[in-house]
């Protein structure tokens, strides 16, 4: 996916990452580790915000973590495409502010700011850098989602309020995550507390305003998406899949393969497909279209799958039938397993979202058995063991069994 | 074992290059370290780590445009100030630099002694300056003086060495790893690439009896018959990775975390689970050994009974040797035997010096090794990566993971023969997820709190899980500097066993349920009648959890892959033991990351 590096001069080269919330509704793929290692297409998240940057020509990243830090670690090291990561930790998730506090002496003068679970184009971070003169820049996204994510009041391009929930439908901007701020915003941080265990990065704004800084806003149409619900992994790997973003050779047209991975000459790639390292699709095997299946993962003999994330090191039976399915790491699925897909009723944290397209979520280490059946929405939590020719209906709690 | 660097042609910048390439070649010594710089001939030294010499460098602020430097690991005399080098002779007109030991230093010291010369440390290295101040005393020019006295050296040696009213920095190796980095206008010197690299990665690789002179115009290479060689400049594709802890609180727990990743490198393009087949492109060629010997030191040579318990289970004879001991006394080989050096760093000297012997004797040589390059790569017939990602903690983890896994992708390629390898290559393929699911909820952490006051620890273990025992054993006592011992679980009773009492938990390795499993369960039993607290780890499969006093699980997986999971619940206990005792986790006392002394 590499994009042409682009830069300019005056544009900040350092950027920080927040990347320390759990992304509590996410759950259950959350349990070992956070939203931004959560798989779009077969990369976590977190790889293509780092990209974004990187095409943006940032040199100098700080990522702040906090839950499962280690996972982030682990991932990236001490550098990713040879730009240095420095990382600083959150001890307890207390608000975005608070998580960029933790990197206040990171970097030096000006710099850009993103979120480490929402996919963004290079183009809109390069936009907010080359517009930054002011104490603070951001991006704006037209669209209905300000409800989700705060509107944003303007008067031509100067922002006159952060509205966190709109009322009404009234607003049509909102704020897309993208920052870049000079080093004022950690001295007006200061000035703020944590209340109510939380310090949002939108208050400490609302206060520059207050302070009579000027915060400017840069109106962006360039790709942005985020995953809030475990089913949005889904739409947000068709996504990448239609846009070619998958870090895998292409084979032919919008079929990626990586090199290391095998697969069967009797199976069959529908593009738009992704298939990484090591991963195995045996003979027979009918893989998309929207399918990314991830690194050292096998898919059995004679199966279906479309519109499926499947994440690393999890093996999929032969003559499995998968539609609208996401399987976290590690999983283990008998033969002949039926996810049929949505629509479908599922209820997340007591609120029940309607007319959902989901086969079902398997979380990390799940043990299914043959012939299983997963009913539309059905929800696996880690490490839970479901037993041979089982009927999933809604939600199975970690590490339970279920035997029949 | 030391580290020593060189550098000309950076002008006021030589201070801070010499300090950073001694800063990344601190993993072969930190006992104590210095620098000399030409042409003012500032020498500064000081026992402990580098930032103790650093801090004698601000306090000083030395002046220099070219110089040495050398960060020690102790072979001769004790770590102190006077043992530091560089080493001058009595009027500081020559410093030098050396890594290695100069076999015939007493002989030759008795001879300068005889002249008057007074010697003010306890090291081999000292004569040289002394030998290059005498020949330049008898009229010959710096780089004849140089000459002369690398001829009389015997032994093995990385040297380097300025003298006075020369701009010039002089360098030799017989034995000992020595790299040149070409640089514009400017040449670096190094035991080892990464202290150049990042001023450049073009690198020329010193060949033994290789002499370097180095100006402001550029190098030569010379031979020993002091005739000038044509090298090859290599572009190194290092990247400057590696050096950055990425947050955690030590390399060691930075490395146990990356295993997956590494596993998953090491494994990866490897074999065809469509075919039930396993390449490495790299041997494809060779035919199958009659014969395997294993030669490797530490904790490689865990991984090296390892690699020969599966051989032989394979039908072929094979047997792991310490290193230090086959070059003594060499076991027979035959036409058909292959002698697998297995060292992480590629320059381990007792691995290297059994590896000359096993050539020397007309048999093929293999090196399984992590260094790209490394003299054990270079000089063996063969060489097979394990891929495992730069490792800087003292202490093994990650690049054991790995030798394991190098050794089974070994055995399956040199053995001939139809098998299939689908459960093998699916264990192996599982191995990044099996290791990932014991760092996310690894009890070891829960047991140090229980055990962290015990006088000792014993590790046990039968068939692969022997490797596992001794290896658990070794990382405690390398970092934690507590008593630990691991035995194959049957010699428990033949004399171990006096030392077990209730003070003294034992680790017991079960994998499985076959015989080797059922028989260690009467060793557990055997143990808990003295009093022994025990701890399991397993799999489950066997009924190890029920009797033992405590379990670190591990997932079920193939027999050949379980050793590997096993050894990350150990490495996890010994980290949190030695977290909990204080120790220095990443620079464990008297001991170096690759030991290049024999």
């Amino acid at each position: 996916m590499p994009h042409t590096s682009s830069s300019s001069a005056s544009r900040p080269h350092s950027a920080v990452v927040l990347a320390a919330g759990e992304g509590v509704r996410l759950r259950p793929l959350t349990a070992n580790r956070a939203k931004p290692m959560l798989p779009a297409g077969t990369r976590p998240i977190l790889e293509h915000v780092l990209n974004a940057l990187i095409d943006a020509g940032v040199n100098d990243i700080h990522l702040v973590v906090g839950y499962q830090a280690n996972r982030v670690r682990s991932h990236f090291g001490p550098t990713y495409r040879d730009v240095p990561i420095t990382y600083h930790t959150q001890d307890s998730q207390l608000g975005s502010g608070h998580a960029l506090l933790q990197a206040r002496d990171g970097p030096d003068g000006s710099f850009l700011l993103v979120n480490g679970d929402q996919i963004i184009d290079h183009r809109i971070v390069e936009s907010v850098g080359d517009a930054h003169e002011t104490a603070g820049t951001l991006a704006v996204v037209e669209g209905p989602e300000a409800v989700d994510y705060g509107a944003v009041h303007l008067d031509g391009d100067e922002v006159i309020e952060l509205i966190e929930q709109p009322a009404s439908g009234d607003f049509r901007l909102f704020n897309a995550g993208v920052y870049a701020f000079t080093q004022q915003i950690f001295e007006t941080l200061d000035t703020l507390s944590v209340e109510r265990g939380e310090l949002p990065l939108t208050a400490a704004i609302q206060q520059l305003i207050g302070d009579r800084y000027d915060i400017r806003a840069v109106r962006t149409d360039h790709f942005w998406m985020d995953a809030t619900h475990p089913w949005d992994l889904l739409s947000l790997s068709r996504e990448l899949l239609t846009r070619g973003w998958v870090d895998a050779p292409a084979i032919g047209s919008d079929i990626y393969v990586d090199d290391a991975a095998h697969v069967h000459p009797e199976a069959t790639l529908v593009g738009p497909v992704v298939v990484d390292s090591d991963a195995v699709i045996e003979a027979g095997a009918v893989v998309g279209p929207y399918a990314a299946i991830g690194a050292s993962s096998t898919i059995g003999s004679g199966s279906v799958l479309r519109d499926v994330v499947i994440d690393t090191d999890t093996t999929i039976g032969p003559n499995t039938t998968a539609i609208e399915l996401v399987a976290g790491q590690g999983c283990v699925i008998g033969a002949g397993l039926t996810a049929g897909g949505g629509p479908a009723d599922v209820v997340l944290d007591d609120q029940v979202y309607s007319d959902v397209d989901l086969g079902g979520v398997i979380a990390d280490r799940v043990d299914v058995g043959g012939g299983a059946t997963l009913e539309q929405g059905a929800l696996i939590g880690p490490e839970a063991t479901v037993g041979t020719g089982v009927v999933v209906r809604g939600r199975i709690d970690a590490g339970s069994e279920v035997v029949r | 074992m030391c580290g020593i660097v060189g550098c000309i042609g950076r002008g006021d910048h030589t201070v801070d290059v010499l300090m950073d390439g001694l800063r990344s070649l601190e993993y072969r010594g930190y006992d104590s370290a210095g620098i000399a710089l030409g042409p003012s001939m500032d020498v500064l030294r000081k026992s402990g780590e580098l930032d103790a010499l650093a801090e004698v460098v601000d306090a000083n602020g030395p002046t220099g445009t070219y110089g040495i430097g050398h960060t020690r690991w102790s072979t001769h005399g004790p770590p102190n100030d006077r043992n530091a080098h560089p080493h001058t002779n009595e009027t500081g007109r020559v410093a030098v630099v050396h890594n290695g030991i100069i076999e015939n230093y007493a002989e030759l010291k008795a001879d300068l002694q005889a002249t008057g010369v007074t010697f003010t440390s306890d090291t081999d290295t000292e004569v040289v300056p002394h030998l290059i101040a005498q020949a330049l005393d008898a009229g010959a020019d710096p780089e004849s003086a140089f000459h002369n006295t690398v001829d009389r050296l015997e032994g093995s040696y990385a040297i380097a060495a300025i003298i006075e009213g020369s701009e010039t920095v002089y360098a030799a190796r017989q034995g000992s790893p020595l790299v040149v980095g070409v640089g514009d206008g400017c040449t670096y010197l190094a035991s080892d690439v990464p202290a150049f690299v990042e001023q450049t990665r073009d690198v020329v690789f010193l060949k033994d009896g290789h002499r370097v002179i180095a100006t402001t115009d550029g190098y030569t290479v010379l031979d020993e018959d002091r005739e000038p060689v044509d090298v090859e400049i290599e572009t190194v594709s290092y990247t400057a990775e590696a050096t950055g802890k990425s947050g955690y609180d030590h390399y060691m727990l930075k490395e146990i975390h990356e295993q997956p990743t590494a596993l998953r490198q090491c494994f990866s393009g490897r074999s065809d689970a469509l075919e039930g087949t396993v390449t490495l492109e790299e041997i494809d060629e060779i035919p199958q050994p009659n014969a395997v010997q294993f030669v490797a030191c530490g904790t490689s040579y865990h991984a090296a009974l390892y690699g020969a318990a599966i051989l032989r289970e394979m039908g072929i004879p094979a047997e792991a040797y310490l290193a230090s001991e086959y070059a003594l006394s060499p076991p027979p080989v035959s036409l058909g035997t292959l002698v697998v050096g297995i060292t992480q760093s590629g320059e381990t000297a007792d691995t290297l010096a059994a590896l000359r012997d096993a050539k020397s004797r007309g048999v093929s040589t293999l090196a399984l090794t992590n260094t790209v390059n490394s003299t054990a790569a270079r000089e063996c017939d063969h060489a097979v990566y394990i891929r495992a990602g730069p490792e800087i903690g003292v202490a093994a983890t990650k690049t054991f993971s790995s030798q394991l896994v190098g050794c089974n992708l070994l055995a399956e390629e040199l053995v001939d023969g139809p098998r299939d390898l689908r459960p093998l290559i699916e264990s192996l393929r599982n191995l990044p997820d099996d290791v990932q699911s014991i760092l996310d909820a690894s009890a070891a952490e829960e047991l140090v709190e229980e055990y962290a006051d015990s006088e000792a620890y014993f590790f046990i273990g039968r068939g692969t899980n022997v490797a596992v025992a001794l290896e658990g054993a070794l990382k405690c006592k390398e970092i934690s500097y507590e008593h630990a011992e691991g035995f194959p679980a049957g010699e428990l009773k033949h004399g171990p066993l006096a030392l077990v009492t209730p003070e003294t938990p034992v680790f017991a390795v079960v994998t499985g349920d076959d015989e080797r499993a059922r028989k260690t369960l009467g060793n557990i039993k055997e143990v808990q009648a003295r009093g022994a607290p025990v701890i399991a780890v397993t799999d489950g499969e066997s009924d190890a959890a029920e009797i033992a006093d405590e379990t670190l699980m591990i997932p079920e997986t193939e027999e050949r892959a379980a050793p590997v999971l096993a050894n990350v619940q150990l490495q996890l206990f010994s980290y949190y033991l030695a977290d909990a005792l204080g120790r220095p986790i990443d620079k464990p006392r008297n001991l170096a990351k690759s030991v290049t002394v024999e």
